[in-house]
């Protein structure tokens, strides 16, 4: 499992005081969290911990030749920025149950090493690919993936829509984002 | 509402992208439990539509296709293709620049940490040995 993103493992200590906004509102008007924030926030320290598999990345661990690593989220000493530190801790003791465990999945979410770098070698065509290299191609994909929701997100707001993502607002967020100059595109330009 | 985004693939079905793009074939839904669980994190309903997982799953290939490619028009100038190639591409997307230059350091300071780790490993097992020979 990857260590930089591992969840916090002792989410139950951290239960919410009173939940701040109804059950199924994400509060993405708050501009210390929103998930681009979060995931930019300096690094938590890394408590090299026993070997606690979360259930559902099991079937990483045979290709993870790391420790795993335990991220106690008492321990969140966000690099030499306690006043960031305060802050996350503020606003996670506010979350809803089910805040607490949407953030959860989107801190433990990730795209499996093993078939990023696969995608890798193909796409480059090269013998192997170094590890800087996947983390930053995984990193940079999910946080499009985060691009791509919230921008869907904010279409349905305006169309006043409600329920799961549909693929017409994936398409129009990808149209937004292309605007927008997210997308890499390369420089010879398809006539059709 | 217009349903054709003008976009190559974003319609096309998984796999079927065009010949001249890459000739990665790939089999449905390689990422789609972990971006089920991505979606959800990001704000998509906890059960996220299958059809908009693929769609964005289709997305994502294409997304890492052409940034590898524009990598590599960039880093064909130097010779390898190198991580730099890649953190330049998205220089101006500070969120995400900033995101892969802390995971390039942690990856850094964990491999540096194992180092000493296996290292101390060797020389207690060196102590171990001294220690039943004598």
């Amino acid at each position: 499992m990857d260590p930089f993103e591992v969840a916090f493992e002792d989410v139950e200590d951290f239960l919410p005081d009173s939940p701040t906004t109804g059950p199924g509102h994400i509060d993405n008007e708050n501009q210390f969290l929103t998930p681009s924030n979060l995931l930019t926030s300096p690094a938590p320290t890394i408590s090299i911990g026993t070997n606690a598999s979360i259930g559902y990345n099991e079937d990483e661990d045979e290709e993870e030749e790391e420790d795993n690593v335990d991220l106690n989220i008492r321990n969140i000493a966000l690099r030499d920025d306690p006043d960031k530190t305060a802050k996350t801790r503020a606003i996670l003791s506010q979350f809803t149950g089910e805040q607490m465990e949407r953030f959860e999945f989107f801190r433990r979410s990730r795209f499996k090493k093993s078939e990023m770098r696969k995608m890798l070698l193909t796409i480059t065509g090269m013998r192997t690919v170094s590890e800087p290299m996947v983390v930053v191609v995984s990193a940079t994909a999910k946080m499009f993936v985060g691009d791509i929701v919230e921008t869907a997100r904010t279409v349905m707001t305006e169309r006043k829509e409600s329920g799961p993502i549909r693929p017409c607002h994936i398409r129009e967020a990808y149209r937004r984002l292309k605007l927008e100059g997210k997308v890499p595109r390369r420089s010879v330009r398809k006539l059709f | 509402m217009n349903a054709n985004s003008g976009g190559p693939s974003s319609k096309s079905k998984a796999g079927s992208l065009q010949p001249s793009e890459t000739s990665f074939k790939r089999k449905r839904g390689v990422f789609q439990k972990e971006l089920q669980h991505m979606m959800y994190g990001f704000g998509d309903d906890p059960n996220p539509l299958p059809e908009s997982v693929a769609l964005v799953e289709d997305i994502i290939v294409e997304y890492v296709t052409d940034l590898v490619h524009k990598a590599q028009d960039t880093g064909s100038k130097r010779g390898k293709l190198s991580v730099e190639d890649f953190l330049y591409l998205i220089r101006k997307d500070t969120p995400k620049l900033n995101r892969c230059t802390e995971l390039l350091s942690m990856n850094e300071e964990l491999k540096q940490a194992r180092k000493v780790f296996e290292s101390d490993e060797e020389k207690l097992r060196k102590v171990f040995e001294a220690d039943e020979e004598s």
